[in-house]
């Protein structure tokens, strides 16, 4: 039988539904305490410890103890050795730690809108609005702060970490409690012999992670039919030892037929953004849903000595254009999701000086002519000579930095 | 002496003494009389003189070491870290621009976006701390050296050293007086309970 996680914002009368939905399904009822505790029992480490790490912020000692990653490697353990039971409902935090790999796990999430939020704190629990508000955000970025740790992703209602997300302020109860269990019985959600797989890779994957939290190592640990990868997210210079050090501690484990390391996203990135001609923009953004091509072209342009980075959507770009503060845009327009001219508003709109450039395979005039209209730099056809993109470049960096003066 | 080379050895003493960013090109033009343009000629840019220095310090390092401790013999893997740990601090003292250089912060920060400087940096630290490693290795099967975590240890013994080093480079203390005391700590870390 399928297994359900539910993950609500506070407020949310997630207590209610949880009840409702424990009679309607008979399922039993698993929240982080038990996690916690169970987590505490396989590996001694006290509960309040283990607890500790669904709080924002770690201790300063952290990076020397690793306190957090051992509770998070044990809570996933407990979580995985969990899943060999059927009919569970785990409710809270812990629920996250599970890989989506495992396909018979409906992920629900319950959120509604702050104004909901407020009043049932503000009715149920006796709060003054001002209480209730503050309250809320700071719940939330409890919420947010686990997501991050997890999946380096700020938005815990991010709709990629869920089956189903309920608003229930403008969703009945019942109505909730039925579409929930609707979902159940739907053939997606059926336990196959895959996802039964891929829950005994889970367990895998938790043991080793779990054998190297306890040698003080924490790296990203994935398992297929006993072949384990360990991803490398921190710089390290002597790379070769660490990876040998962590191929021996992970082939102990048993059930572990190989070890792969790899290195991931946090270890040292080539050349990316490097400042090497002030001609050339240092910082270009490629946004393009085609991987093979952006790809090569953010090749291409490293070897011109700019530096790039990517996104394959539009979500990923407005987020990229925050955290890393492009100088250059280079915008497909048709892509899922938010498109490309949508993308070029927004920029537009919250990042003027950021010039972008459109490079499309299928636009008509009429959308050149829309592009413009919403202050894109150039507009280009796929596909493009790499010299007239680097001429197009260059002009966009001077129009960038002379936007830029023309700011302060 | 090549040009080439007397780029090379002057550099090496600018960039330790005085640092990457404080060393401009010209300073290195007029204390080489070599103009700024061959410079660049030979090198193509002031990063790559450095991987070039770097390149050249790994290879010494290396040279040095494998040299002496393959002359050696040693009574057991204990007394190999013994003379290592002595012969670290000798060289440190010998080659005293090259330790300097990597002392600096400016070869990690470029390892950061330079894989060739990466590279040659793993290659200095593994040939260093390797040493350490072998003798607890041979420590281990000759029962001098007690059952932990090899690896681990040898890197605590190396950054121990290595730090001792350090009190030397900014001379924070006087070194020399904790030489006996830094012997008489590893071996008390390494030593074999069982063994008597």
């Amino acid at each position: 039988m399928p297994v359900i996680t539910l993950f609500s914002g506070n407020y949310c009368k997630k207590e209610q539904i949880t009840k409702k939905l424990v009679e309607k399904t008979g399922y039993k009822q698993i929240g982080d305490d038990a996690i916690v505790a169970d987590a505490g029992k396989i590996s001694g480490m006290p509960e309040n410890k283990i607890k500790k790490a669904f709080e924002a912020k770690p201790s300063v000692f952290n990076n020397f103890t690793h306190e957090k990653e051992r509770a998070i490697a044990y809570m996933r353990l407990a979580v995985a050795k969990m899943l060999s039971r059927d009919n569970l409902l785990i409710d809270g935090f812990a629920g996250q730690l599970i890989p989506k790999e495992i396909t018979h796990v409906l992920r629900v999430c319950l959120i509604a809108d702050m104004k909901f939020r407020t009043s049932v704190a503000v009715n149920d629990n006796g709060l003054s609005e001002k209480e209730a508000i503050s309250l809320i955000h700071g719940l939330d970025s409890a919420g947010a702060a686990w997501v991050n740790t997890l999946f380096k992703n700020n938005d815990p209602w991010d709709t990629s970490l869920y089956d189903i997300i309920i608003p229930v302020d403008k969703t009945e109860m019942s109505e909730t409690v039925t579409i929930i269990n609707d979902n159940l019985s739907s053939e997606v959600i059926k336990p196959t012999s895959s996802s039964q797989k891929s829950a005994l890779d889970f367990l895998l994957a938790a043991n080793v992670e779990v054998a190297l939290a306890n040698e003080g190592h924490t790296v990203g640990v994935s398992a297929r039919d006993g072949s384990v990868t360990l991803i490398i997210n921190k710089k390290v210079l002597m790379l070769g030892r660490l990876e040998e050090e962590l191929k021996s501690a992970a082939g102990k484990v048993p059930g572990v037929k190989s070890v792969e390391t790899r290195v991931g996203k946090g270890f040292y990135q080539a050349d990316i953004y490097r400042k090497y001609d002030l001609e050339l923009p240092s910082k270009v953004l490629l946004v393009d849903d085609e991987r093979e091509f952006v790809q090569t072209l953010s090749e291409r342009l490293v070897m011109r000595d700019v530096g790039s980075a990517v996104a394959y959507d539009g979500e990923s770009a407005l987020n990229m254009i925050n955290e890393d503060e492009p100088e250059v845009m280079i915008l497909d327009l048709k892509m899922p999701g938010i498109d490309g001219f949508e993308v070029l508003r927004k920029v537009k709109q919250t990042n003027p000086e950021i010039e972008v450039i459109i490079l499309t395979g299928h636009g008509s005039d009429a959308d050149e002519k829309e592009c413009m209209r919403l202050g894109a730099f150039a507009y280009l056809q796929k596909p493009v000579d790499i010299n007239i993109l680097s001429d197009t470049l260059k002009q966009a960096n001077e129009k960038m930095r002379q936007n830029l003066k023309e700011m302060k | 002496m090549t040009k080439k080379e007397l780029i090379l050895q002057v550099a090496t003493v600018f960039f330790s003494k005085n640092g990457y960013f404080e060393t401009p090109m010209s300073d290195l033009s007029k204390k080489t009389g070599v103009a700024e343009s061959t410079i660049f000629y030979h090198f193509k840019s002031k990063e790559n003189l450095f991987i070039a220095i770097l390149e050249r310090v790994k290879d010494d390092i290396i040279k040095e070491f494998e040299g002496y401790m393959t002359e050696k013999e040693f009574d057991s893997g204990l007394d190999m870290v013994e003379v290592a740990v002595s012969f670290y601090l000798y060289l440190a003292g010998k080659m005293e621009n090259q330790f300097l250089l990597l002392h600096r912060h400016y070869p990690y920060k470029l390892a950061e976006i330079n894989p060739v400087c990466r590279a040659h940096l793993e290659s200095i630290y593994d040939c260093l701390v390797d040493i350490f490693e072998r003798g607890v290795l041979l420590g281990q099967k000759d029962g001098s050296i007690g059952n932990m975590p090899t690896r681990k240890v040898a890197l605590i013994i190396f950054s121990m050293v290595d730090g001792i080093s350090r009190f030397k480079t900014y001379n924070l203390y006087d070194a020399g007086a904790l030489y006996n005391q830094l012997i008489e700590s590893c071996r008390r870390i390494l030593k074999n309970d069982k063994s008597e």
